[in-house]
Order: C-alpha cells, then structure tokens, then sequence
C-alpha cells in the first residue's frame, strides 16, 4: 500500500532536484502527457479494488495514454484545431469518474469491516 | 501481488517526475538569455561601471566611519557638519559655482520668422525635456533664469507665463546655467540634442557657451518632505 506512495514522493523529489524545466512550447505537451498518467494511475487503482486489474493493459495503457495525448495536442498544433481541450475534456471526466467509484469501492469496504466487527 | 505494488510504484514514481517538472516549468520557465556580443559587453561594463562606483561609495563612507570613530568632540562635529553640508549641496541648498555651460534661449528675429508671425512661446514640456536631456548628458546643477532646478521643481505653465519654482520667467533671452562633470561633452551633446532641435522647430535660437565661471543661486523655497520619516537607528 505504501509503496506507490513512496514511489510518487520519490518522483516528486527527483523531479524538484533535477531542476529539468520543459521549454514553454513543449510545456503542453507535458501537461496533458501528467494528466493522461493520472487518469492511468486512478483507473488502475479502480481496477485493482474491482479486482480487474491487468498488468498489460495497466502498463501499455499508461504509455499509450500518454503518447497518444501528445500525439493529438500535436496533430491539433498542425491543424489550428484545439485537439488538446478533446484530451482534456476526455481525461478529465474519466479522472473524475475514476475517483467516485474508488471513493465509493472504499467506503463499502468499511463499512463491510464495520458491520463484520 | 507484490509485482502489482512495484508497478504501480514505478508508475507513480515517473507521474510524480513529471509533475515535479511540470510545477517547476510553470512557475519559473526557462528565461532565454537573447543578448548578443555587443549588448554583453555594453552590459558588462555597465556592472564594472556600477562595481566602481560600489567601491568608490564604500571608501568614501569607511572613511566618513573613521572619522565619526575618531576621538575628539570637535572632530565628530566637525564631521557631521561636512556631512550636512554635502548633503544640502547635493539637494542645491547652497549657491555653487565653477566651470560650466550657459546655455541662452531666445526667439528667432523678425526677418527669419517673417514679419507679422506671432512672437514663439515656449512649452514647459519643451523646457522639461531639455532638463531631462541635460541630466542624461551628466548635468550636475541646472538653474534656469536664475532658479536652481533640483528634484522638485516644477516648470508649469500659468496663464501663458512659465514658472519655474513657482516664479514666472522673465522676458527672453532665457539663460540656463550648467555645471557639468565633463562640459565640453555636455556643450557638444546639446547642441546636437533632441530637445533643442525643438526649440529651434517653435523658432527658438539656442546657443550654448562654454563660461570659465558661471554661478548658480541656491534653492531658496520651502523643501517640503511628505512621504520621508526618519529610519530607526538599529541598536
């Protein structure tokens, strides 16, 4: 359980330490590409408490996700079309999704320990 | 089980890389350094310019320090005292005189204007941007029509008249008096200036002389100071 979390801060720290910075045109890019790998993370959280989780689609899904969220905030740069709001919009209410039924999963599990106890 | 913990570690670990860069490019983005060969010298001497000066204020105020440290009443108020006198000097509260430029603003003749042509009046923008220009060619004193101009002058116009410290300006030819820290410089930069071109656009002849001695009368108004309170001495 702590290990993800331990994961995340180690990120986090290398991330602030490394004191990499993106040039500000490739700053989209990178911000839908975090957003698609949230939107991995907590459906794979979603998953894993349903008991469907699969490594594949776990992991393919998170490199695909990403790339392919890119790939569209590109194709949309080319053609002057905001493709990048369509990811975020996507990713955005898949994330909030995910959320309420992690939310809800969790409160049914305790308050199952609950009536067990 | 323990597979599933590593890789949601290993997941969490780059989305926490990437948001950790992607906070930091958003709050403080790559600032690009654009300056060329020229520009980086020009700035490099501005820096060794200002280190000098640095260096210069700090030799000046040591020994202004020794001084106040050294023993003796007297010297201590002796000390002070020089210490008043340059400030006031440095505010033009004290009539000063030396090497400096006159500078003489008055219309053209009736023959180069043509006769019948309105007598040319003077704008007090036109008069504040040659003060501008004169302290941006090293101008240390400036009087215009025998008022020392210091920080808070105010050159307005009143019914048609200019005031100059709240003094009209007498009739033409107006007279500004300079002291400069290099006043050939000062004399050809005028000359060649924005400022007087204007003047000399509204038919206005302006001539600048180099004066062995010029005098200018100190500031003789009420220095009023409103937004200044005095600093705490720290103990």
């Amino acid at each position: 359980m702590w290990l993800p979390v331990l994961g995340l801060l180690l990120g986090l720290l290398l991330g602030f330490m490394s004191d990499i910075r993106v040039p500000p045109e490739y700053a989209n890019y990178l911000s839908i590409a975090v957003l698609a790998a949230l939107d991995t993370l907590f459906g794979g959280i979603r998953a894993h408490l349903q008991g469907s989780f699969e490594d594949k689609v776990f992991i393919t899904g998170f490199f695909f996700n990403i790339l392919l969220a890119a790939g569209l905030a590109y194709l949309g740069v080319h053609l002057g079309i905001d493709l990048y709001l369509a990811a975020i919009f996507a990713f955005g209410v898949r994330l909030f999704n995910n959320i309420a039924v992690i939310r809800r999963l969790i409160i049914s599990k305790w308050s199952d320990s609950r009536k067990k106890a | 089980m323990k597979e599933r913990q590593f890789m949601f570690a290993t997941i969490a670990l780059i989305l926490g890389g990437m948001l950790a860069i992607q906070f930091e490019t958003t709050n403080n983005p790559v600032v690009r350094d654009t300056r060329d060969l020229w520009e980086l010298r020009a700035d490099l001497e501005k820096e060794k310019q200002r280190q000098q000066e640095l260096n210069e204020e700090f030799e000046r105020y040591s020994e202004l320090l020794n001084q106040y440290k050294g023993e003796g009443k007297d010297e201590k108020i002796q000390a002070m005292e020089k210490a008043l006198w340059d400030l006031k000097k440095q505010a033009g509260l004290t009539t000063i005189s030396g090497q400096g430029i006159v500078i003489t603003i008055e219309p053209f003749s009736e023959e180069l204007i043509g006769v019948g042509q309105p007598v040319p009046k003077i704008d007090p923008d036109m008069l504040r941007r040659l003060v501008n220009e004169l302290n941006r060619y090293d101008a240390n004193e400036i009087s215009i029509d025998g008022q020392r101009v210091v920080s808070k002058t105010p050159i307005r116009e009143v019914n048609g008249n200019i005031y100059i410290n709240n003094e009209p300006v007498s009739s033409f030819p107006i007279e500004i008096r300079v002291l400069a820290k290099d006043n050939e410089k000062l004399h050809q930069k005028i000359i060649a200036s924005p400022a007087v071109e204007e003047f000399i656009r509204e038919n206005f002849l302006v001539e600048s002389k180099q004066t062995a001695k010029v005098i200018l009368p100190a500031f003789d108004k009420d220095m009023k100071v409103k937004f200044m309170k005095p600093a705490k001495e720290e103990t």
